[in-house]
């Protein structure tokens, strides 16, 4: 494309353009290739002390580093969007709004990687922090690239886009699969008569989902799909999690994440477990039968696992576990307890613990805890309701030996690490799903709503934020995906799984935050649903995995490799 | 006894219809399709006397385009048993078209019930069930908002008619077609869509069919709505009246 090229003018068909000039954007992904294994080097290099990455220089350097992790999930974020296009187009799929999106992602992160990364509202790593200077992105000056940047960033690419939009035509989302087509059909459809209309009474009441749509969800099979076939689970795998995930959690973050309790639990059993503890736990977790709930957190251990102090000693054949634990998603209302303490008092570490399948009875909102032993309260929150989180006391209560995962003690730690990579990719889509519902609620009023005698969604400074927000929720979409088709291929990918929930949560709550700008006023009223979904994707940037500790293990990840 | 669910893939009913800028139809390009609602309802009540044993085997026809047979494997999805594929290159044919293809379709299949929706959302011709029961010589129970098999081979068919409800009894084989109020259908659970995967669809071509296709209609123009025209006010009662008398001509 010659450099003449007028932007304003009605002739530009972002397709087309981006059809015939898909080399160009594939020249960039390589050029940000070698861009990042500079940056990557340089900070090897800076960072290496005795042959190996000196854990207190990376600490010193810890925006530093973690602004590398940014950079590189943009990169990555980038080309799998590139991807996606492409895949789209070849199956003839490809309409304006997916080539539009591309087109503006690539201009905007673009310009951001080499001007400046916001990693949070109040921190930028700019590109002299990764060892990089102008140089490095001296190909951004090309004729060819500066027209990409210019059409990219053009109020005319955003409304294209929001014109789609306005029509209903959202990004595709690229499945690619008539099964998984099938599948998010249905779910949306749940969704929308089942999920949607009650969310903002369930927030407002501070009420657990109800016994009845929780039933309706096991029914659909929303907690079988990870667990093998031979289980009594339907061994789906990460993409068609991801796909019900991302729906569920467009109705209501809670509705989307009563599936990862399922998925937390039936992962520690399914990698961890006996074949005896499999046999008798995982049918029951697949068909709903039993709820679980994750008993990792203590008053005292956030992000620093190895420092977890309840204990648990073997007596005869039992174990007596005691402690405190707190931030206990649908605690009460639950049956089983996957339970981490320490085994060996020897060990401060993660050695020393040890992961247990506490069984429980169930609980409601008048009797959380019937359990001899067992007693807790309530955490009040501002959103992400629906199971309620308690703080709990654990006093000399008794488990068989049986009931040690694996039936071996010192690999707690251990197996709660095998299930990060699916509780990131399901995380991420929990946050993609919230990110899309933002965007949905913001369009609907940006065009029931009219001042100064036009839709408000005619205004630029409206269109672009709904523009941004339907390109961002894109790329963290495509870079989640990605992450779990990997996982269903066996192959690693924890560091992009770390990336999809990094970007992916930060996505989603600039999109509420955004949303709730174009409802104006009536954003911050409790009546409309757009300020339950600004409490419900802050969360988003602190649950597994604060945003900090994501950038730690993606840039550990990054230098090791 | 056989049930034959005859489906209809039309563009999904949440989707904001636009008119092509040549007036020629509507835009489908990019557009989310789905089963006719009211074909939706017919697989579900065929699928829940599969349930009570009062039929053994659902059987789901369509005929469309290849695309079809994601209309037809979404009734597998929700409990049908087997699908047949009527394959043809045209995006609209005609009731009486249809009728035919179904007539000769349920020759070789012989269902006890041939069940439909009562219309289909795109074209809301109403026509293809009664055409369907007439060169079948079959009876027919439209507009069914209640069904119970009777004993005696007959089914008890509660219909919506213009003064309220009314029951019919009616001899099987038949056809019966599906109003809005007969059920609420199920959603597609999970295990039953990877079932779906596995459930045969023969595919037949559309010239296989000794049937003249030929459209007997011609559409000159398909254009949107009118829009509303914002209301005005009146200042008082008289003028009110006198606008409903002259202008509206409502009184």
């Amino acid at each position: 494309m010659d450099s003449s090229v007028n932007i304003n003018s009605e002739i530009i068909n972002f397709k087309q353009y981006l059809l015939s000039n898909t080399d160009i954007l594939k020249d960039i992904l390589s050029k940000l290739e070698k861009v990042s294994t500079k940056s990557r080097e340089a900070f090897k290099s800076a960072l290496t002390k005795d042959n190996r990455i000196d854990n207190q220089l990376l600490e010193i350097n810890q925006s530093k580093t973690h602004g590398f992790a940014w950079f590189d999930t943009y990169r990555i974020g980038l080309r799998e969007t590139l991807n996606w296009f492409t895949r789209l187009n070849n199956d003839n799929k490809s309409s304006e709004i997916d080539a539009a999106v591309t087109l503006f992602a690539f201009a905007e992160y673009l310009m951001q990687m080499r001007n400046g990364i916001m990693m949070s509202q109040s921190e930028i790593v700019r590109p002299s922090d990764l060892h990089l200077d102008d140089n490095d992105f001296e190909f951004m000056n090309d004729d060819s690239v500066r027209d990409l940047l210019e059409i990219g960033l053009s109020d005319k690419i955003k409304t294209v886009i929001v014109d789609s939009l306005d029509k209903d035509i959202h990004p595709s989302l690229g499945l690619n699969d008539e099964t998984l087509d099938m599948i998010q059909d249905q779910f949306k459809k749940f969704t929308e008569e089942e999920i949607l209309p009650h969310a903002n009474e369930w927030h407002l009441k501070d009420a657990l989902i109800p016994d009845d749509v929780l039933k309706k969800m096991a029914e659909l099979g929303v907690f079988s799909i990870a667990i093998p076939e031979n289980y009594g689970g339907l061994g789906m795998g990460k993409v068609a999690m991801c796909v019900v995930t991302e729906e569920l959690s467009r109705g209501f973050l809670a509705a989307g994440s009563l599936g990862t309790r399922a998925e937390i639990a039936g992962e520690l059993i399914r990698l961890g477990g006996t074949e005896e503890q499999k046999k008798k736990y995982l049918p029951e977790i697949a068909s709903g039968n039993i709820l679980t709930t994750a008993v990792f957190t203590e008053p005292n251990t956030g992000s620093d696992l190895g420092s977890l102090s309840t204990r648990a000693q073997l007596q005869g054949d039992d174990y007596i576990i005691n402690g405190n634990k707190t931030w206990i998603t649908h605690g009460a209302r639950s049956d089983l307890m996957t339970v981490l303490a320490r085994t060996d008092m020897n060990q401060k570490g993660y050695k020393g613990l040890s992961m247990f399948l506490v069984e429980k009875p169930r609980g409601n909102c008048e009797k959380p805890f019937p359990m001899e032993g067992m007693s807790g309260s309530e955490i009040e929150v501002l959103g992400y309701r629906g199971m309620k989180e308690y703080e709990i006391a654990l006093e000399d209560i008794k488990v068989s030996r049986k009931n040690l995962l694996g039936e071996q003690e010192g690999n707690g730690f251990k197996q709660l690490m095998e299930t990060f990579e699916s509780a990131r990719i399901q995380t991420a889509a929990r946050a993609v799903g919230v990110a899309q519902n933002a965007l949905e609620l913001s369009l609907q009023y940006a065009k029931d709503r009219s001042q100064f005698g036009k839709q408000i969604l005619k205004f630029p400074r409206i269109f672009n934020k709904l523009a941004w927000m339907a390109m961002e929720t894109t790329v963290a979409r495509q870079i989640t995906l990605f992450s779990a088709r990997e996982k269903d291929n066996d192959a690693r990918c924890d560091i992009e799984a770390g990336m999809a929930k990094l970007l992916a949560a930060r996505v989603a709550w600039s999109n509420a935050d955004s949303a709730l700008q174009i409802h104006g006023g009536n954003g911050y009223a409790l009546e409309y649903p757009i300020s339950r979904v600004l409490c419900d994707s802050r969360i988003l940037n602190i649950f597994e995995g604060a945003a900090e500790i994501q950038a730690q293990i993606i840039v550990k990840g990054l230098l090791a490799r | 006894m056989k049930a034959l669910v005859c489906v209809k893939r039309v563009i999904d009913y949440n989707v904001k219809i636009r008119v092509k800028s040549d007036k020629s139809g509507v835009e489908t390009d990019n557009v989310k399709m789905s089963m006719n609602p009211f074909d939706e309802i017919a697989v579900e009540e065929a699928i829940r006397l599969k349930e009570k044993n009062q039929i053994q085997e659902v059987v789901i026809l369509s005929i469309g385009t290849d695309k079809s047979q994601e209309t037809i494997r979404s009734g597998l999805a929700m409990g049908g048993d087997r699908g047949i594929l009527v394959k043809t290159e045209k995006d609209q044919l005609e009731p009486l078209t249809v009728g035919k293809i179904i007539k000769s379709v349920s020759d070789k299949e012989k269902p006890d019930l041939i069940i439909l929706g009562k219309q289909a959302i795109d074209d809301d011709c109403n026509q293809t069930g009664q055409i369907v029961a007439t060169l079948l010589e079959f009876p027919q129970a439209t507009f069914a908002s209640e069904l119970k098999k009777n004993n005696d081979n007959t089914l008890e068919v509660t219909r919506e008619v213009d003064g309220g409800l009314e029951t019919v009894k009616i001899n099987i084989p038949c056809v019966v077609t599906t109003d809005l109020r007969l059920n609420e259908p199920r959603y597609a659970s999970l295990p039953n869509i990877m079932k779906a995967k596995q459930k045969k669809i023969d595919v037949l071509e559309i010239g296989s069919f000794d049937i003249d296709i030929k459209d007997r209609l011609q559409i000159l123009e398909v254009n949107e709505p009118p829009e509303r025209k914002p209301g005005i006010k009146v200042d008082d009662v008289d003028s009110l009246v006198e606008k409903l008398k002259n202008e509206a001509k409502v009184l």
